[in-house]
């Protein structure tokens, strides 16, 4: 009995205060830690996306937060444990890239439950709460212009073929009701195949050289990505048509600006990767700082580039 | 006894838990509840193009006033006249202005407009009436209050779609050369690349004063 009371004051003196900070970690798993941002992209596989995560990462280091770049390699169940990792590891925000407008949102979700912020680059997630800003490309609008040019430069009438991107990936059908919005006013332009080639310059080649062997006199191929369009390319000149069919484009990639100066590919829409990675970096350190009020879609302005205006642009962007 | 008793519960239990988890519904009246939320796009551009537009028409910068504006001070120009729903270089101007038919081609009308001293081409888009000119213009439309990017982007279509079905057309068959136009509309210009000399107003009102009125 004198023994309790002799040790209850001092267990009481110890164990409450060590309680106390247990639980104070457990509330704030980034207490005491370094700050840190991780940025999930959905895949490191295209020069476009290796830019995106880049340019973002770099940015939130300037800002003062340790980060990490996750490859979700186009799989979303990879990006959940990426997702899973990051909370876990106490990273305070999330900059991403979706892998899949709706296979996402559990992800991101998840991460707003936890109390973490997800600021979206480039891709949406079909949530309007779930992210707290998603920084999108205006894929449609640049799309809408892309298919005005198409049709100006196809002298409205001809044939031509569609790749698509990944499926699950709204930017893939902005992109192609954008381009369709102006394109089907024309009964003279008919699209004699549409196929999916995943954004991917290989499946772009194979797709199309498929697609030649059913369709040899194409006139055109709008592709919904430049690394489709390289892909694109590649089959025209195998097939010794490179110069009769026209290339249209869509991201601003360094090899099809080389592209259209040399004349072997017609036009693309240029996306600004950097100003989406800045603003998504920038908007996540302010929410830190404890602003919280964002645009719940904020589009970023795509823009035409064609052999008359190339010496304005360089790659993913314009020229200083 | 009891043991039977003890049975009578659980299945009256069980019927009223079974009955509490399914619910039967009119196939017909789930499609139509589901119709019911969705955007009409179309309602949306007529109530934007006959409600909330023409005021902010109203108040839109002479298209020669705009231009001597920008070439004399670009920034101040697309800070207090232009608008744009995201960031980046392309914004929008809502213009007005009269001029006198130049020329008529496929794709467009071009306009001789004279204000005081100054006087330009500017061209009227006849064909390519595409694009969000006219839904970002006035900046009255806000993208956040869009549950989905698409509902948002077929705003633009349909307002597009009513100025080539409604307003082209009798202006289409009726221009001449030479006749006057009193016309309001909006333009895009890309603010990091200026270029002043091609103009091309998308329409939303065209109203034809005749030579011979």
């Amino acid at each position: 009995m004198n023994i309790q009371k002799r040790f209850l004051p001092s267990l009481f003196l110890w164990v409450l205060p060590v309680l106390f900070c247990l639980s104070a970690c457990r509330n704030n798993p980034a207490a005491g830690k370094p700050k840190r941002m991780a940025v999930v992209v959905s895949t490191l596989n295209n020069p476009w996306f290796v830019f995106l995560a880049e340019k973002a990462a770099a940015k939130a280091k300037e800002l003062g937060y340790e980060t990490k770049i996750f490859d979700s390699q186009n799989n979303t169940a990879l990006e959940t444990d990426h997702f899973e990792n990051a909370l876990a590891s106490g990273y305070q925000a999330i900059l991403f890239n979706p892998t899949d407008a709706e296979g996402s949102v559990v992800n991101v979700q998840k991460a707003k439950d936890a109390g973490v912020p997800v600021f979206c680059m480039d891709r949406e997630v079909n949530s309007t709460d779930a992210a707290t800003s998603q920084i999108l490309s205006d894929s449609y609008a640049g799309c809408v212009a892309l298919g005005k040019y198409f049709v100006e430069k196809m002298n409205k009438q001809g044939t031509y073929v569609e790749l698509l991107g990944l499926v699950g990936d709204n930017n893939t059908w902005n992109r192609s009701k954008g381009f369709h919005s102006v394109v089907d006013y024309y009964s003279g332009l008919k699209m004699v195949a549409q196929q999916s080639a995943d954004f991917d310059r290989n499946k772009g080649m194979e797709v199309l050289e498929s697609i030649l062997q059913a369709h040899p006199d194409i006139n055109a191929v709008f592709c919904g990505n430049d690394a489709m369009a390289m892909g694109a390319y590649q089959a025209l000149v195998a097939a010794g048509k490179a110069d009769k069919v026209k290339i249209f484009g869509f991201d601003g990639a360094p090899e099809v600006i080389e592209s259209i100066r040399d004349g072997k590919i017609v036009a693309t829409a240029m996306q600004f990767p950097e100003v989406m990675a800045n603003t998504a970096a920038t908007s996540a350190d302010e929410y830190l700082k404890g602003k919280r009020d964002f645009p719940k879609k904020l589009p970023v302005a795509v823009e035409l580039v064609n052999k008359e205006d190339i010496n304005d642009y360089s790659a993913y962007g314009k020229k200083e | 006894m009891k043991k039977g008793l003890n049975y009578i519960i659980t299945l009256l239990l069980l019927v009223v838990v079974a009955y509490n988890s399914v619910y039967f519904k009119k196939l017909s009246e789930v499609k139509a509840a589901g119709k019911s939320k969705q955007f009409n796009a179309t309602a949306y551009a007529q109530d934007y193009l006959n409600g909330k537009l023409p005021s902010a028409l109203d108040k839109a910068l002479d298209v020669n006033r705009l231009t001597a504006l920008l070439k004399a001070d670009p920034e101040t120009g697309f800070q207090k006249y232009s608008h744009a729903l995201g960031i980046g270089n392309i914004r929008f101007f809502l213009v007005k202005g009269q001029g006198e038919i130049a020329k008529i081609e496929e794709d467009a009308t071009t306009l001789l407009v004279q204000q005081d001293t100054a006087r330009q081409l500017i061209r009227i888009a006849t064909e390519y009436v595409f694009g969000n000119a006219v839904r970002d213009a006035s900046g009255l439309i806000n993208i956040n209050e869009f549950d989905n990017t698409m509902d948002f982007n077929g705003v633009s279509a349909e307002v597009n779609k009513i100025i080539r079905e409604k307003v082209l057309p009798p202006f289409k068959k009726e221009a001449k050369k030479g006749d006057e136009v009193i016309f309001t509309g909006a333009i895009e210009l890309n603010q990091a690349h200026l270029k002043l000399d091609n103009i091309e107003v998308v329409p939303v009102t065209l109203q034809l004063v005749k030579k011979s009125q």
